[in-house]
């Protein structure tokens, strides 16, 4: 059954256009590879105050490679609240927090539909709970926040075809920005944070090349790479030295504890990285 | 300065209020008072510093995203929208009461436009959506279905895309010319051509535009910014080159190659409200009830007026045209004030087309 509150389209189903010399090229274009330091984050772009109207918003922009047709992330949050619940709500002691993440339909190489899907679903239950480790919940009883992202443009890189499970890797990246920019917002919203929360991402990866070795990375670009084998999303609060939320995806040797502790801790600096940019903002916003 | 006294600077509780205080505990005689100032030598004014017939500032970006095939930031006020532009391919095979017409490839006549018209709307090519469910104003929020607002901004879009006949449907066509066999170049080109006339070509696939639109911040007038937004990312567009390919029996396209959308004329929205002296006047009681037309109204005032008007009006091709009016709740915009706000209007359309770039 269509929805029959939005405009459909055709009832035939549309396809993606598909280009025709896709096979050869990526293979040229992946030799490029990465640019950057291993441990440096690509330049981020951070502004709130972006939607008036709302108690708080921020704005947040990642460079894109040096490749062409790779686009960097651009995210858009508004915060709202805090205000009273709703009367059929039950008594709640804290602030009740609800972050929903939403892809635009024109984010991704794949149009997305308009109704969330899980993976969207899944974002914005690490950014919920990213965020309740920061957030003073108790002195705002009986009160909710809503934390809405929207994402307008997707980490991808529009020249590759093969997809070869980027999307996963990408949700990292996502969700690093995320809780930068949701961050951003609720200290532009004035609600009361024991400190600021940002986003990092670390990642174990395989260039392309015969005697590569596997090495890590911050604020990986998957399609820069030959194959990534684990990532992880890192928030921490940096005064306190806690993390909030930990994201481990992927397949790495049992045997080598080590190589966990690596990631997380390149995590770790990536999010003090963009901590950084973060504490600037808010600095330049106040003054 | 002269409507409300400043805020008590003395220890001494009083009942004075800042301006912002009253303009929110009573909004309706606010705005009564500051547009109907005491001496006749001041101007009057609307509660965000613009005089009545003042719109905002319109900027328009295009081409900041790189997934869509063509997109657009506009932003008039606190009124922020994009538009991503992104075409899909149909296979006729798709559709289910395809009508191959007769037409050929070359074909540039009045009929073949009016085919292609009649074929936007048949096949439903165009596909605009609006999202205002972004958080953009406290009373959008997600998790719920569209509101009212977004189904009806969606709606009026797409009429008007129809309407007006911007998007040259000719431009969505994918044409395909079914050869029988190669041919030896050189001594055979006479019975080439005669092959050529039998196997006529033919349509075999169509793009689809969706259009989707998302507001990041909404401060009134969403009509008039999401249509400057649909029409900026449409002259953006680029289409890739797309082929038929038997073999595969599927349409590719080809990188480097990609052909701009022809868009006809620029037509522009332009709205107004009307602001009555009593809020709660009797319907068709025009008398002793006076009014101001406010240009471009943002949210505060949206909820102060019932009427609201639209006019979309095209200066193009030299003399202005009226590409819409639409009118609804009250009944003080008449024949006369329409003709007059055409007038307006065109003032509107060049300071959007002077936006626009080119």
């Amino acid at each position: 059954m269509a929805d029959r509150r939005r405009i459909n389209g055709p009832p035939g189903a549309t396809m993606a256009p598909v280009f025709e010399d896709d096979a050869g090229q990526p293979e040229i274009k992946n030799g490029k590879g990465r640019d950057r330091a291993p441990n440096v984050i690509r330049k981020t772009f951070l502004k709130t105050g972006v939607t008036p109207s709302a108690s708080g918003s921020a704005y947040l922009e990642f460079e894109g490679s040096s490749k062409s047709g790779v686009s960097g992330l651009k995210l858009s949050c508004t915060v709202h609240g805090p205000r009273s619940l709703p009367r059929s709500s039950p008594f709640s002691p804290h602030i009740v927090l609800s972050a929903h993440v939403k892809y635009a339909p024109f984010a991704t190489k794949q149009r997305r539909g308009y109704l969330r899907d899980p993976s969207e679903r899944d974002l914005g239950t690490h950014l919920e709970t990213a965020l309740r480790g920061a957030i003073i919940a108790d002195r705002w009883p009986k009160s909710g926040v809503d934390i809405i992202i929207s994402i307008i443009e997707g980490d991808q890189d529009r020249e590759t075809s093969k997809s070869q499970g980027d999307e996963t890797w990408d949700m990292m990246n996502v969700l690093s920005g995320c809780i930068t920019v949701a961050s951003a917002a609720l200290a532009d919203a004035g609600i009361d944070c024991v400190d600021t929360v940002a986003g990092g991402v670390a990642a174990l990866v395989q260039d392309a090349g015969e005697d590569s070795t596997p090495r890590i990375v911050v604020d990986p670009i998957p399609s820069d790479h030959e194959k990534v084998l684990g990532a992880c999303c890192v928030a921490y609060l940096p005064t306190r030295d806690e993390v909030t939320n930990l994201w481990f995806k992927g397949d790495l040797p049992a045997s080598d504890a080590g190589l966990y502790t690596q990631l997380v801790e390149n995590g770790i600096q990536a999010s003090r990285n963009a901590n950084r940019v973060l504490v600037e903002c808010l600095g330049e916003a106040t003054s | 300065m002269a409507t409300a006294s400043p805020a008590p600077s003395g220890p001494q509780p009083s009942l004075t209020f800042t301006r912002p205080v009253f303009a929110k505990l009573s909004p309706h005689p606010y705005l009564l008072r500051t547009l109907s100032p005491d001496s006749p030598d001041q101007q009057p004014t609307r509660n965000n510093g613009r005089s009545p017939h003042q719109p905002r500032p319109i900027q328009i970006n295009t081409s900041s995203l790189s997934q869509a095939h063509g997109s657009s930031l506009v932003r008039t006020g606190d009124t922020t929208v994009i538009c991503g532009v992104r075409g899909e391919l149909l296979p006729v095979t798709a559709i289910p009461q395809f009508r191959p017409h007769n037409g050929t490839l070359y074909d540039q006549d009045e009929d073949d436009e009016a085919r292609a018209r009649k074929e936007l709307k048949d096949y439903d090519l165009l596909v605009p959506n609006i999202e205002l469910a972004t958080g953009c104003a406290p009373q959008f929020l997600p998790g719920v279905p569209p509101t009212t607002l977004a189904q009806t901004v969606s709606t009026r879009v797409y009429s008007l895309l129809h309407g007006a006949g911007v998007v040259d449907g000719r431009g969505l066509r994918v044409w395909y010319t079914p050869e029988i066999k190669k041919e030896e170049e050189g001594e055979m080109e006479v019975e080439e051509e005669e092959e050529q006339e039998e196997q006529k070509p033919q349509v075999v696939a169509f793009w689809v535009l969706y259009i989707d639109l998302l507001f990041v911040s909404f401060d009134g007038n969403p009509f008039d910014a999401a249509w400057a937004a649909v029409l900026a990312a449409l002259r953006d567009t680029k289409l890739p080159a797309a082929r038929w390919d038997p073999d595969r029996e599927m349409v590719v396209c080809r990188k480097g190659a990609d052909t701009r959308l022809n868009i006809r004329g620029l037509p522009v929205a332009c709205s107004a409200a009307v602001f009555l002296e009593k809020e709660h006047a009797e319907v068709g009681r025009g008398e002793g009830n006076r009014h101001w037309i406010l240009l471009d109204p943002d949210r505060s005032e949206e909820g102060l007026c019932k009427e609201v008007v639209t006019v979309v009006v095209d200066c193009s091709e030299g003399e202005t045209r009226v590409r819409s009016i639409e009118k609804q709740g009250g009944t003080v915009v008449g024949r006369e004030l329409i003709r007059g706000f055409v007038g307006v209007a065109e003032g509107r359309w060049r300071e959007v087309k002077e936006a626009m770039g080119n």
